[in-house]
C-alpha cells in the first residue's frame, strides 16, 4: 500500500547501515509494512559487495494483465531506479514477487549515495505506480462495453477499491468513499465538497476536474453491490491526456494512489483540531465561572490583587487613610476568624487579657457614651 | 447580536432572575436526606410550573424550578449536519467535564443538548446575578464557538483541498 512518503524509512535505514558499515556485516532482516508489504534484506560475509532485497506487495489488480507476476513495464521501471546498482534476479525468491541484487560498490559517493539509496527504498511505490501508469495507457480493446471500456477495479486496500474507466476523450478514476463513523462521513463530505468547489474554479483549470456525488456514476452500473455500497459518496477525477504527459504522469498517478489516505488523514487531523479547540474553550469557560464562585472575603482580596478588576481602579483612587482603614478591617476580621476557630479550655481569660486589639478612635469620628 | 437573540436572552435572564429564589429544603420522603426536588419530582407541591422559552423551532430553553433547585435545559440551533456533529461533540465534551463547571449536568435532559442544575447550595456559594450572567454568556459563547468551529473546519478543508490539487500541477 502506498503512503505519502514513497521511500520506506525502515528499508532506507537498513540499506544506509549496510552502505556505511566499515566492515562487512551479515544481515537477514524481514520488514513488514502496512500489514501487507514485506521486505527481506540479506547480506552475507562471503559476498560483502552485494546485498539481496526481496519484495512482496499486493498488486493493484489481480486480472489477466498480471497473471504472470509483475509486468515487463514494471520490471523496466524498477531497473531504471539505478542501472548500475540494481539487478533483477530471476526467478524471484520463494514467497516474493521480486528479488533485486544490489551492487553496493557501484553506489556513488557523497550526496548521490543518499539519492540512490532513497530511490531503491521507493521500489514498492515504483511497482504500484508503474501498474497504474500502464492501466492509464493501455486498456484491452475487447473489454469495450456500450461504447466505453469496462471499469477496471483496482484493489488498493482490501476494503478500499477504486475504479479506472477509459472513455473516448478521458480516463475517469472513481473512488467509492467509506468511513467507519458518522462524524467522519460528515467531515469528509464537507472536505470533498470544498475539493469540488476549488477544483471547478478558474485558477485550477489545469488540474483534473473532480466531482462528488452521493450515488454511483452510471459507468459503474453492473458492478457488485457490495463494492458500490458506501456512506461517503463517490469522487470522480477526469484524467485528460494533458494530465499524463511527461513528468505529470508520475504526479497524477501518485496523487490518485494516495487519495484515500489523504482524505482519511485530513479527517483524523480535523478531529484532533476540534478536540484541541474544545479544550481551549473549556478553559476559558471555566475561568468565566470562577467569578461567581468568589465569597465576600476572597472578593475583597481579589479586588486588591487583581489589576484587571474594575474595583481595583476605584481603590487606587481612595485616599490613603481609607485604604489603611480598609486593610485594618481585613486584619481584624482575620484575627476574629482565627480566634473563634480553635477553642482551648482556659484560653478565654488569656485571650481577653492579652489578645484584645485596641480600638483607634478618631477625633472626627463618633464616640459611644457609656 | 441580532434582535431576536437579544430578546430571547433577555427573556431567559428575566425568567432566571425570578426563578432563582431557592432555599434549603430537606427531603420529605427520606429523613436526613437533602435532594434537588426538581430532579426527583416526587412532591408536586414543591414544584413550580416549567417554562419553555422558544426562539424558533430549533432553539429553545426549558426552565424547571422547585423549592431548592432549578434546572435549565438548552436546545442549540443546528443548521446542517456539520453543525449537528460539532454541537454534539462540543456539548458532550463539556458535559463529561461537568465537575469543572459545578452547575452543569452530566447528562442533558431528553430532547435537549445541554442542561444545568442549580441548587440552593450553589446560590449560597455564588452570587445570583453572576450565575445568571454566566448562563446567558454561556449560551452566547456556545453559539459563537460552534459557528467558529464550522468556519475553521471548512477553511481547513479548503486549504487541504488546495494543497492536494497542487500536486497535479
Amino acid at each position: 500500500m502506498a503512503c505519502f512518503e514513497r521511500a520506506s524509512p525502515s528499508l532506507k535505514k537498513i540499506l544506509l547501515q549496510l552502505y556505511r558499515a566499515d566492515k562487512p556485516i551479515e544481515i537477514d532482516h524481514h520488514l513488514h509494512e502496512f500489514g501487507s508489504v514485506e521486505y527481506h534484506v540479506q547480506s552475507s560475509l562471503s559476498d560483502p559487495q552485494h546485498a539481496y532485497l526481496s519484495i512482496s506487495t499486493p498488486l493493484l489488480s489481480q486480472g489477466d494483465l498480471l497473471s504472470y507476476g509483475l509486468s515487463h513495464y514494471s520490471m523496466e521501471m524498477v531497473k531504471a531506479i539505478s542501472l548500475d546498482v540494481v539487478e533483477i534476479v530471476q526467478p524471484a525468491k520463494e514467497g516474493y514477487q521480486l528479488t533485486l541484487r544490489l551492487n553496493l560498490s557501484k553506489i556513488p559517493c557523497g550526496k548521490d549515495s543518499m539519492k540512490v539509496i532513497s530511490e531503491i527504498s521507493m521500489v514498492q511505490a515504483t511497482i504500484l505506480s508503474s501498474q497504474l501508469k500502464e492501466m492509464l495507457w493501455t486498456v484491452n480493446s475487447e473489454d469495450t462495453f456500450q461504447g466505453m471500456c469496462k471499469p477496471i477495479k483496482l484493489v488498493y486496500h482490501p476494503r478500499e477499491p477504486f475504479y479506472v474507466i477509459k472513455q473516448p476523450l478521458k480516463i475517469a478514476a472513481v473512488f467509492p468513499m467509506r468511513f467507519k463513523e458518522h462524524s467522519d462521513v460528515i467531515i469528509a463530505t464537507a472536505f470533498l465538497q470544498e475539493l469540488t468547489d476549488v477544483g471547478s474554479s478558474k485558477k485550477w483549470a489545469k488540474v483534473p476536474p473532480c466531482c462528488w456525488a452521493p450515488i454511483p456514476p452510471p459507468e459503474l452500473r453492473g458492478e457488485p453491490f457490495e463494492d458500490l455500497s458506501t456512506n461517503g459518496g463517490f469522487v470522480t477525477f477526469d484524467i485528460y491526456p494533458r494530465h499524463i504527459e511527461g513528468k505529470r504522469l508520475d504526479k497524477t498517478v501518485w496523487s490518485l494512489l494516495n487519495f484515500y489516505a489523504y482524505v482519511k488523514y485530513h479527517v483524523k487531523c480535523t478531529k484532533g483540531f476540534i478536540q484541541r479547540r474544545m479544550r481551549k474553550r473549556l478553559e476559558s469557560l471555566v475561568e468565566t465561572l470562577q467569578g461567581p464562585n468568589l465569597g465576600e472575603d476572597e472578593q475583597t482580596e481579589k479586588v486588591q490583587g487583581n489589576a484587571r478588576c474594575s474595583c481595583v481602579g476605584k481603590s487606587v483612587r481612595l485616599p490613603k487613610f481609607k485604604m489603611l482603614k480598609r486593610k485594618y478591617g481585613d486584619f481584624t476580621r482575620k484575627i476574629k476568624k482565627l480566634r473563634f476557630r480553635i477553642k482551648i479550655h482556659g484560653f478565654r481569660r488569656f485571650r481577653q487579657r492579652w489578645l484584645t486589639i485596641p480600638k483607634f478612635s478618631s477625633s472626627m469620628g463618633y464616640t459611644k457614651l457609656d | 447580536m441580532s434582535n431576536t437573540l437579544r430578546l430571547y436572552l433577555a427573556c431567559i435572564r428575566n425568567t432566571l432572575d425570578a426563578a432563582l429564589c431557592l432555599q434549603n429544603f430537606p427531603c420529605q420522603e427520606v429523613e436526613r436526606h437533602n435532594k434537588p426536588e426538581v430532579e426527583l419530582k416526587t412532591s408536586p407541591e414543591l414544584l413550580l410550573n416549567p417554562i419553555l422559552i422558544c426562539r424558533n423551532e430549533a432553539e429553545k430553553c426549558l426552565i424547571e424550578t422547585s423549592i431548592n433547585s432549578l434546572r435549565i435545559s438548552l436546545k442549540v440551533k443546528q443548521a446542517d449536519e456539520l453543525e449537528n456533529i460539532l454541537t454534539k461533540k462540543f456539548l458532550r465534551f463539556l458535559s463529561m467535564r461537568a465537575e469543572a463547571f459545578q452547575v452543569l449536568r452530566r447528562k442533558p435532559v431528553q430532547g435537549y443538548d445541554i442542561s444545568f442544575l442549580i441548587t440552593n447550595y450553589h446560590c449560597e456559594e455564588m452570587q445570583k446575578h453572576k450565575l445568571i450572567d454566566f448562563i446567558v454568556q454561556f449560551m452566547e459563547d456556545i453559539d459563537k464557538e460552534i459557528s467558529e468551529l464550522k468556519m475553521s473546519v471548512n477553511t481547513r478543508g479548503r486549504l487541504v483541498a488546495t494543497e492536494f490539487l497542487k500536486q497535479f500541477v
